[in-house]
Formats: structure tokens, C-alpha cells, sequence
């Protein structure tokens, strides 16, 4: 049996807060990759939004490390470039899913590591697919390898993947993402088990050359690579979190391709300078005004479905992402199962609706607080929500805190309403993960407690038919929205720009994969 | 303390014969107008959106143009003039005050007490503005009240010691000998005899702080721990414009101008208000 | 002179140990927990209580004080958790990208800022004064921000005469890439000097031996630029030495902008991230950079006034 996922996408979780863990003050987790108009015509220059100090795969915490991982490191597959998700072989030469939990694979017989540590074997898949659960590993990615079992070695360059039960987002993020990058057991356990700022052996296209801390990283090609060959000699990777900062770069000549704010995609739809190119990505982040269910303020359901109503989605839109990015209906972005065509609230507010609620609802002169993240976007976003609580009576103070402050706010018993966003990976597990009642007070911060939708989230991994699966996940929208803690905004959008230069390599969702990435 | 009301008009026409104090005199007066009349002078609501009309340039509706919530630009500068007056005045005579007491405090009382406050003030100095000020706001919370705690926290060291250094010179002055020498208290010394000596020069400094107050503002506004939206600061206003720069120019040019009109304007009246209280000086040139 | 200099050194270290004490239990007292926003969401429970444990954060706030000025005492400050590199290092390599972009601010600032207040005191009270004032003075409070903004729009993108981003590769390219981050950040003090100079060069210029000078015939311009100027620059030295914390502050928006590496970005980050052993790290090394100079500032005034030395 071989699962499908080209057609009917299956999400993989990836790591919510991606940004506060790397330590950018942004929590703006998607900018990345581009090249830029290098003198050398051989040296493809992009953009990072943080810094990546860490090599080790077990202790990346987001798509910034990943995506120098995904160089120099190979899994048995990769995501495949384009607009649908997908994947396609890399280190496996062939790989199919025997049953619901065995994975048989085989590997290519030409990859090696560097520092003399030998040719790759499947005894490095199965050190590097259980070190990630291993306890003594402490590895904070070990939940993307689900139940996974162990490894069996079958041959050399045989092995198979043995699960204690059916885990859909296998094929979507534990093989292709960060868990499935295969290190050399011999390089790791001579490291003392653990890789740090240096990656001990490296077996991909590329090699990191070298690492300036928040200046950049750069990759050279692997001489002894002998896949296809990457069309870049170098790749030099800046950190950059300022958003103008890395679009003024690239307008300078000094990035080939960089994440850019959804304030500017108007501005490069009528032409990007230097005869670059606009690229419009959806985007699998999501953001939501949360509500407090534990304060005492916000114990009235028909105050919050007050609130809810009283919210106009499209009017935020157009004000904070000038139009550049589409109304949600939940956690769960189009293209990954589960995603619900409409909410039970529409996106367009409903004023008398909103106002028949709060009269119904028997709460007056109500003040709340609204706690957000100190960036542009979300003070506009909370002035406008300001704006049109004020409209029905609800008179709200913008509470604007340092990102530090601001993701520490699962233990703050005070909070009433924040603006939150959290990121994504490409399995919709990820997104019900963080709201089942274990986490209320950790990440679940509007502390939403239902036995249904835990059920639910626990369940809907083990499911592997994709309609089915489907059903639950937007059965779990619907329950949070009837609770009337959730008010979802949108997915946000991932717009790139790249030089005449580059043919970028893109997951469906923006992000880049540098090593497909091609010369014009 | 007790100038008389024709020592301060003896102040105010020193300083307007000057023609850069005459400048510095009538914009610190325009601002402080607009700002006690900002509610009349404003031709819309500075916090009212109109999303529509949203980053014009200038026209005869908008001065300044709109900003990304179509706001009327014009308008939230005039109100900001006054936020920035509400930051910078009590931030700087609350620095002073205490300032001044402490540094009196320091030069006259006893010697161990001098050290400690010393090392306190050089304690506080040695901190980069921005990394003290943002512990602080991670403490306690971006507000308008922080921005003013942050700045009277930093600044107090300047006036502590330029009082200090004022009430050593003074002490063994001879009148102060000779009062102290008829047992006249430590408070009444300090009070009557040597604050009128120190005022003046601690104004001096004060209003020549003030732009240094205005622009500290509007860096912690960059650094998203100003004032609570949707205050029209000019450093919110700047904030915006850095992130819409290419979009629309005029948040740029409506917060950066009143910043640099205002050092302009309380820059000369301090200069020249020193000629006047300080002739010392003016007798070099 | 030597016992003044000990007794100076002294102090510093005092205010420098009185400094990073406050820092220390500032940080601590701000809300988040390290161990959770360093880690990030899915970090293990183990893991958590490693890295507490490793931080000392479980004993008692005193102690950990005493912990960690033990290990500073041993140049031990710390391992970064995401990198497994010592925090002396992380912050040593840092440093000199600030250093370089402070003293290129400071010869931006002493060089215009001497050159305009020196021209002012050469025609005092004249048209030329008066537009020397009024445009170095509207510089003062010109947020470093806006400016690099600006210089980048026209510099970087318009003109292509600087580089954008980053601090370059070699000692030509490092130079190039100083350029506009320096003016952004030196800019402001450019009227602050100029106006010190203008005044100590019109102090100097009334004096008995430059009207000598004159007398005896010697061309204006040497006057100026030989006799008064010398005597004029020697208050701004001490200035340059109080200046460091201020160009530190600085430093964080031209390293935001022009997204270079430097110490300031290094403190930011650490702040918001709550990494405690990198932001005393940093704190430790600003900190004293500021104490030092401010020291040495002193010094060079009592050496070059010896009143200065009883005064204290």
C-alpha cells in the first residue's frame, strides 16, 4: 500500500513557535531563501529571518536551520518543489509502505559522509531515526516521529520502518521534514551523541563552509556529491529579521531571493526592480484573536459570540496585509485535510447580530484587554478589532509587549483577549496539537478544555483514509469556534521575490528548498 | 525658587534679543500652543480610521496625508506634539527635581552619603539607554507612564551631578559661611540659599534635554515599546512610516519634521537662556 | 596621578560590579521563563529541567548570584544552549563589529563636528554661524533609525555607492560596509560637537597668546587651524569617552538596519529570548566597555588639567 498524498495533501506539523525558540524578536517565521545578484555568477544569495546556530537535526527548532539541514544533510525523501504537496526520492533509491506499519526502503549506494565517515548505510537511518525518540536525546521534534517503533536492517542499504501504529503524517513530516534528516551514527557517537555548531559529518549536495554568527552561512558544493548536481556553486544565507531591511538588500543587488512583507505585495505586483520576480504563496500559519475561557470576564458565551460577530476578517485584512492575504476559517490552511470552506461565523462582521448578542448577554459597560506582539502588524490589526468592539460597547485596551513577554503568556491567569499566530508545518495534527486540554495554559492559551476534541486530535493521526480524516479535523474547527473563544483571521500569505537570475525552488508554502534551486 | 515676575521678563526679552533665542522662543511657543489646543486645531479625530482613504499623499483634505488606517496625518502630528510634551516635560523636571535634590544632597551632606549616591548615579549612567530601558518595559510594560520613568531614570544622573558639582562650588562660599556660621539649618541653606544658584543652570540642561527626550521616545517606539497604540506618538508615527517608507514618504516626513523643529526650537532657547542666566559665559564670546 | 588612576580603576570596577549586579536580578525579575521560550514549544520536560538545573535556576536567586560572579571569575560565563559555544565567545565575536562601527561613528562625528564648529567660531555671530547652528542642531535629535533608513534609500538603492547589508569580508570590504551605518548613528552627535567646539574655540581665540599670535602677523587660517584648534579639541576627547554608552544605544538601530552582527543586536536578542548566560555576557562586556572609557576619559582630563584630579 502506498499513500497518496500528492492529491489530497496531508499536513505535517511543524513547529509553532518557531521564531520565539530561535530567539528572533520577530515571530515572523517565514522569510527565507533567495539568492541574490552575486559578482561571482556561481553565488546564490538569500535571506534567513534568524540566525541558524544549531547542526544538530534532533535539536533544530524551525525552518531557518532546516532549510541549511535540508543542504547538507539527506533524507530518504524530500519535499518536492511546486505548488502541491508532495515528495520525491532523495537518499532512498526506492521506498514504499508495505502496510499501514511498515515502511520498506532502500538506499542509494553512492552517498557518503565527509570527515571520512563512510559511505551511507542503513544503520545511519536507523541511529538517526531512534536517536529523534530516544529519551536521553531530548530531542523536542521526537512527537513528529509519532509511534514510530524502530528500524529494522535488512541488508547494507535495506532496512524498514516499523510503527506501533498507523501515523498518517509519516509521509507529510516525519520523513521529509527536519526528523527525517539522516546523520552518520559513526560521526555523531564520536561527537559524544550530541552535534552542535558544527555539523560533525555532512552528506549533501552541499557542505556548510562556513558560519559567521548573525552575519551569514555559507554552503559550498559537495566535490564529492554524485546526485544530480546543484546548479549553484555557493549559497550565502544572510540573517535578516527586518522585512525592509532584506527588501532594500534586494533592491540594492545584494539577495537574489527574499521573503518580503504582505504591505509590499502591491507595490511589486506593478514590477519588481532589477527584472525581478513576484512570487504569491499561500501560507499554513495561522493567526486568531483568542478569548480567555478561565477569566472572569469572559465567562458569558454570548459576549464572546459577541465578539465574534462584532469582528469584520476582511476589514483586518485590508488594513494590516493591504489586501495581500485571504480570511481562515479555522486552524487549518487550504490544501491539508481538514481544512472547512466556511466557518460558522462568516469573516464579515455582523453588527446587529453582534449587538442582539451583547443585549441578550446582559454584560454592560464592559472593558477587556487585548495582549499582542510588539510588531506593526499587529498593533494595526488591534487598533482596527479596537475600533469595531467600540462600535457595540466594548471599550478595549491594547496591551503591546516584547516577544519575550508576549510567549510567556500561557501561564498569565490574567489574560483575556490576545492576537496570536502560531506557524505550521504541512500535517493538520500539528495545528490541533497545541489545543487539546493538556496544553490549556502552556500553548493553549484561551485554555479551551473539550473531551471531544482531544478525542478527536488523538484519534485522527491513527487515520489513514484522507476523507475520513478530513471529517474529524473539521469537526475539532467546529468545536472551538461554537466555544466562542476563537475569532479566525487568516493563513497570511508568503510572497517572494527573486532576481532574473534564480528559478527558486519552492515548498507550496513559500518556503525555499535550496537545493533544487536552479540558474535562469 | 522666587524670582519675581520682572526677573522672569528680564529672562524672556534677554533671551528674545538673541535671534536664535527670539527662534527657539517662538517655536517652543508654538508647539506648547498646539499642543494645549491641539483638540481645536486638529481637523479630524486623530485616532478615527477611515480604511478607504488610507496612505494619501498631501491635498487640501489631508495636509500630511493618511496613514495605513487612513488616519489624518496632520491631525495625529498636532495631537503628538502633545504626547510628546506629556513624555517629556514630567520626564525631564521629575529628573531634575530629584536630580537636583539628590545632587544637593550629595555636595552638602555627609561624605559616605556623597559616595553612595556617586556610585549610583555612575550605576545608572553606565547602562546603554536602550538595554536599561528595555528591561524596564519588559518589567512593567510598554506605556506612556514607562516611557516617562525610563527617561527620569536615565537623565537624573546629569542633574544629580552638575547640582553636586554647583553645591560644592557654593558651600564654602562666604555667604553660605556666614549663614552657616549664624546656625541656620541644612534645609533652609540648601532651600533658600543655593537652589535659586543651582536653578538656573539646571534649566539650562533641561531644556536642551528635551529633544534628546523626544528622540529617545521615538527609538523605543522603533523598538516597539513606546506608548500604547493608538496614541499618535511622533515615534509611533516614524515606526509606521519605516515600515510603509516605500509605500507613502509623508509618516516619515510627518514624524520626522516636528522632531527636528522642536530641537531646533528648545535647543536655542536653552542656549540662550544660559547667555542669560550664566553671563559668565557670554562674557568669552 | 598613579594613586588618583588606582582609586579611578577602583571605582570602575565598583560600578561595574554595582551595574551588572542590578542587571543580573533586573532579568530575572522581568516575566518569562528562560527554560521555556529558549526551548520553544515542544521541548521535552527533561530537557526543561536540564537546562534549569544548568542554569542554576532552581536555587535561590543569591545564590545564583554568587554561582554565577564564581564562574566569572574563572572567564567562565556560560554555554549557549542552541550552539553548545561559550558565551565569552559568542560575545567576543560580537564585539568588534560594535567596536568598528563606534569608532567609524566617532571620526564621522569629531570630523564634521569639528570642522563646522571650528568654521562657526572662524565667523561668529555671522550668517554662516547662525546656518552652522541651525543644521548641525537639527541633527541632534535626528533618531538613528530614520537616517539609516534614509542613507540606505539613497545610497544603497538609488545611487549603488555603498553596500546595504551586512559588515563585508576583508579590510576594504569591512571599510565600505561601515560607511552608512557610522553617518547614521554619528550624525546626531555632530551638532553636540560642533557646538562644543564653536564655544572652547571662541574661549581659545580670545586669549592672550592667539591675539599675540595675530599681532605678530601670522595668516588667519593658521591661527585657527595650528594654535586655536589644538587647544579647542582637547574637551572633546573627554566627551568621546562619556559618548560610548550612547553610540552602544545606538549601535542596536544601524545593526537592526543595515542587519549587521555587533554586540547591541546581541543584547536585544537576548533580552527578548530571555537567554540570561548571553545577556549578562553582553551586559558584562557593555557595560564595562562604557566604565572603562569613562575612566580613561577622566584620566586624560586630570593629566591634561590637574585641578580636575582634587575636584574629585
Amino acid at each position: 500500500m502506498k499513500i497518496e498524498w500528492t492529491k489530497t495533501p496531508i499536513g505535517r506539523r511543524k513547529f509553532l513557535k518557531g521564531a520565539t525558540a530561535l530567539g528572533a524578536t520577530a515571530a515572523l517565521p517565514m522569510g527565507f531563501g533567495g539568492s541574490a545578484l552575486a559578482q561571482e555568477s556561481g553565488t546564490l544569495r538569500v535571506r534567513a529571518y534568524g540566525d541558524a546556530p544549531n547542526m544538530d537535526p534532533a535539536h533544530s527548532v524551525g525552518v531557518v536551520e532546516e532549510e541549511i539541514h535540508s543542504s547538507i544533510y539527506n533524507k530518504l525523501v524530500q519535499y518536492k518543489p511546486g505548488s502541491e504537496w508532495g515528495w520525491q526520492l532523495d537518499a532512498a533509491s526506492s521506498i514504499e509502505q508495505v502496510d499501514p506499519t511498515h515502511i520498506k526502503f532502500a538506499l542509494r549506494d553512492d552517498i557518503g559522509f565527509t570527515n571520512g565517515h563512510g559511505a551511507m548505510t542503513a544503520e545511519d537511518v536507523k541511529f538517526s531515526f531512534e536517536r529523534i525518540i530516544a529519551d536521553e536525546t531530548e530531542s523536542p521534534n521526537k512527537p513528529d516521529m509519532g509511534p514510530l517503533s524502530h528500524v529494522e536492517v535488512t541488508g547494507e542499504r535495506e532496512g524498514t520502518i516499523v510503527l506501533n501504529e498507523p501515523f498518517a503524517p509519516l509521509w507529510s513530516i516525519a520523513l521529509p521534514y527536519i526528523t527525517g534528516n539522516i546523520v552518520s551514527k559513526s560521526a555523531v557517537e564520536g561527537a559524544g551523541g550530541r552535534i552542535n555548531s558544527e555539523p560533525v559529518a555532512e552528506s549533501g549536495p552541499y557542505l556548510r563552509a562556513s558560519w559567521s554568527p548573525k552575519a551569514k552561512t555559507v554552503l559550498q558544493r559537495n566535490p564529492d556529491w554524485k546526485g544530480d548536481a546543484p546548479a549553484w556553486d555557493t549559497i550565502e544565507i544572510y540573517p535578516i529579521d527586518d522585512e525592509n531591511t532584506a527588501e532594500i538588500a534586494f533592491e540594492a543587488g545584494e539577495l537574489d531571493l527574499t521573503r518580503v512583507s504582505l504591505g509590499s505585495v502591491a507595490r511589486y505586483r506593478d514590477g519588481v526592480p532589477n527584472g525581478g520576480t513576484l512570487v504569491e504563496n499561500p501560507s499554513l500559519f495561522y493567526v486568531w484573536l483568542g478569548m480567555n475561557l478561565d477569566h472572569p470576564k469572559l465567562q458569558n458565551q454570548k459576549l464572546r459570540q459577541a465578539i465574534q460577530h462584532a469582528i469584520d476578517v476582511p476589514t483586518i485584512l485590508e488594513a494590516s496585509y493591504f489586501g495581500a492575504a485571504d480570511p481562515s476559517t479555522g486552524i487549518i490552511a487550504p490544501g491539508l485535510a481538514g481544512n472547512r470552506a466556511e466557518g460558522l461565523v462568516a469573516a464579515e462582521a455582523n453588527v446587529e447580530k453582534a449587538m442582539a448578542l451583547l443585549a441578550e448577554s446582559g454584560e454592560s459597560n464592559v472593558t477587556l484587554t487585548l495582549d499582542i506582539l510588539n510588531k506593526t502588524t499587529y498593533t494595526t490589526m488591534a487598533q482596527v478589532i479596537q475600533a469595531m468592539l467600540a462600535q457595540i460597547g466594548i471599550a478595549l485596551e491594547i496591551n503591546v509587549l516584547e516577544s519575550g513577554a508576549f510567549w510567556a503568556s500561557g501561564d498569565n491567569e490574567n489574560l483575556q483577549l490576545v492576537l496570536n499566530r502560531y506557524s505550521m508545518a504541512p500535517d493538520p495534527s500539528y495545528a490541533t496539537a497545541w489545543f487539546t486540554s493538556a496544553q490549556a495554559g502552556i500553548w493553549n492559551w484561551e485554555r479551551f478544555r473539550n473531551e471531544e476534541f482531544d478525542a478527536i486530535h488523538s484519534a485522527a493521526s491513527a487515520e489513514t483514509d484522507t476523507a475520513k480524516r478530513a471529517t474529524m479535523y473539521q469537526r475539532a474547527q467546529d468545536l472551538m469556534e461554537e466555544s466562542g473563544a476563537y475569532r479566525f483571521i487568516t493563513h497570511e500569505a508568503t510572497p517572494v521575490i527573486h532576481s532574473s537570475r534564480v528559478i527558486p525552488a519552492l515548498r507550496p508554502d513559500g518556503l525555499s528548498l535550496l537545493r533544487y534551486f536552479g540558474k535562469a | 525658587m522666587e524670582k519675581s515676575q520682572s526677573e522672569i521678563r528680564i529672562i524672556i526679552v534677554g533671551i528674545a534679543k538673541n535671534p536664535l533665542g527670539f527662534m527657539g522662543l517662538v517655536i517652543v511657543g508654538a508647539i506648547v500652543f498646539s499642543a494645549i489646543f491641539a483638540a481645536w486645531i486638529v481637523p479630524y479625530d486623530p485616532i478615527e480610521m477611515n480604511i478607504r482613504d488610507r496612505m494619501q499623499g498631501p491635498s487640501w483634505s489631508h495636509l500630511l496625508g493618511t496613514d495605513q488606517l487612513g488616519r489624518d496625518t496632520f491631525s495625529r502630528v498636532i495631537t503628538g506634539g502633545q504626547v510628546a510634551l506629556k513624555v517629556a516635560l514630567p520626564a525631564v523636571f521629575g529628573a531634575m527635581a530629584i536630580g537636583l535634590t539628590l545632587g544637593m544632597v550629595a555636595g552638602y551632606g555627609p561624605k559616605w552619603l556623597d559616595n553612595f549616591l556617586m556610585l549610583l548615579f555612575d550605576t545608572i549612567r553606565s547602562f546603554p539607554t536602550v538595554m536599561f530601558a528595555l528591561a524596564v518595559v519588559a518589567l512593567v510594560g510598554p506605556s506612556l507612564q514607562t516611557v516617562v520613568l525610563v527617561v527620569m531614570a536615565t537623565s537624573i544622573p546629569t542633574y544629580g551631578r552638575v547640582a553636586r558639582t554647583q553645591t560644592l562650588t557654593l558651600r564654602n562660599s562666604e555667604f553660605i559661611l556666614a549663614e552657616r556660621s549664624m546656625g541656620a539649618s541644612m534645609a533652609r541653606i540648601l532651600g533658600v540659599h543655593m537652589l535659586p544658584n543651582i536653578i538656573g543652570v539646571l534649566a539650562v540642561l533641561a531644556a536642551m534635554d528635551i529633544p534628546t527626550v523626544i528622540a529617545l521616545e521615538a527609538g523605543l517606539s522603533f523598538l516597539g515599546l513606546g506608548v500604547k497604540p493608538p496614541t499618535p506618538s511622533w515615534g509611533a508615527l516614524l515606526k509606521d512610516g519605516y515600515a510603509l517608507v516605500r509605500q507613502t514618504p509623508w509618516l516619515v516626513i510627518g514624524g520626522g519634521l516636528p522632531i527636528i523643529v522642536a530641537t531646533l526650537g528648545f535647543t536655542f532657547l536653552g542656549e540662550s537662556l544660559r547667555d542669560v542666566v550664566d553671563p559668565k559665559l557670554r562674557k568669552n564670546q | 596621578m598613579l594613586i588618583f588612576t588606582l582609586k579611578r580603576f577602583a571605582l570602575a570596577a565598583l560600578i561595574l560590579f554595582v551595574a551588572v549586579t542590578l542587571m543580573f536580578l533586573m532579568i530575572r525579575a522581568v516575566p518569562g521563563d528562560p527554560v521555556q521560550i529558549m526551548l520553544g514549544p515542544r521541548a521535552t520536560p527533561e530537557l526543561q529541567a536540564r537546562l534549569t538545573a544548568e542554569l542554576a535556576l532552581d536555587q535561590p536567586i543569591f545564590r545564583q548570584l554568587i554561582i554565577f560572579y564564581g564562574n566569572m571569575l574563572q572567564g567562565d560565563l556560560g554555554t549557549d544552549v542552541f550552539s553548545g559555544r561559550a558565551v565569552t565567545q559568542i560575545v567576543f565575536q560580537q564585539l568588534p563589529f560594535t567596536l568598528e562601527l563606534i569608532f567609524g561613528s566617532i571620526i564621522w562625528s569629531a570630523g564634521l563636528g569639528i570642522f563646522l564648529g571650528a568654521y562657526a567660531a572662524s565667523y561668529p555671530n555671522t550668517l554662516i554661524d547662525r546656518m552652522v547652528a541651525i543644521a548641525s542642531v537639527s541633527f541632534v535629535a535626528a533618531p538613528a533609525f530614520v537616517v539609516a533608513l534614509l542613507s540606505l534609500l539613497l545610497f544603497a538603492v538609488h545611487l549603488r555607492w555603498f553596500p546595504a547589508i551586512g559588515a563585508g569580508n576583508g579590510f576594504w570590504d569591512r571599510m565600505e560596509h561601515l560607511v552608512l551605518p557610522s553617518f547614521a548613528i554619528g550624525l546626531s552627535w555632530v551638532g553636540y560637537i560642533a557646538r562644543l567646539v564653536r564655544a572652547s574655540m571662541l574661549e581659545v581665540l580670545g586669549e592672550h597668546h592667539i591675539r599675540t599670535a595675530r599681532a605678530f602677523g601670522l595668516a588667519e587660517r593658521r591661527v585657527v587651524l595650528v594654535y586655536a584648534l589644538r587647544i579647542a579639541i582637547l574637551p572633546v576627547v573627554t566627551v568621546i569617552g562619556v559618548g560610548m554608552g550612547f553610540l552602544l544605544s545606538s549601535a542596536v538601530f544601524a545593526e537592526i538596519v543595515f542587519a549587521r552582527p555587533g554586540l547591541g543586536k546581541l543584547v536585544i536578542d537576548s533580552i527578548t529570548t530571555r537567554n540570561y548566560p548571553i545577556f549578562m555576557g553582553s551586559v558584562l562586556v557593555s557595560t564595562g566597555l562604557f566604565v572603562v572609557s569613562t575612566a580613561l576619559a577622566d584620566l586624560i582630563n586630570a593629566w591634561l588639567d590637574p585641578r580636575a584630579r582634587s575636584a574629585k
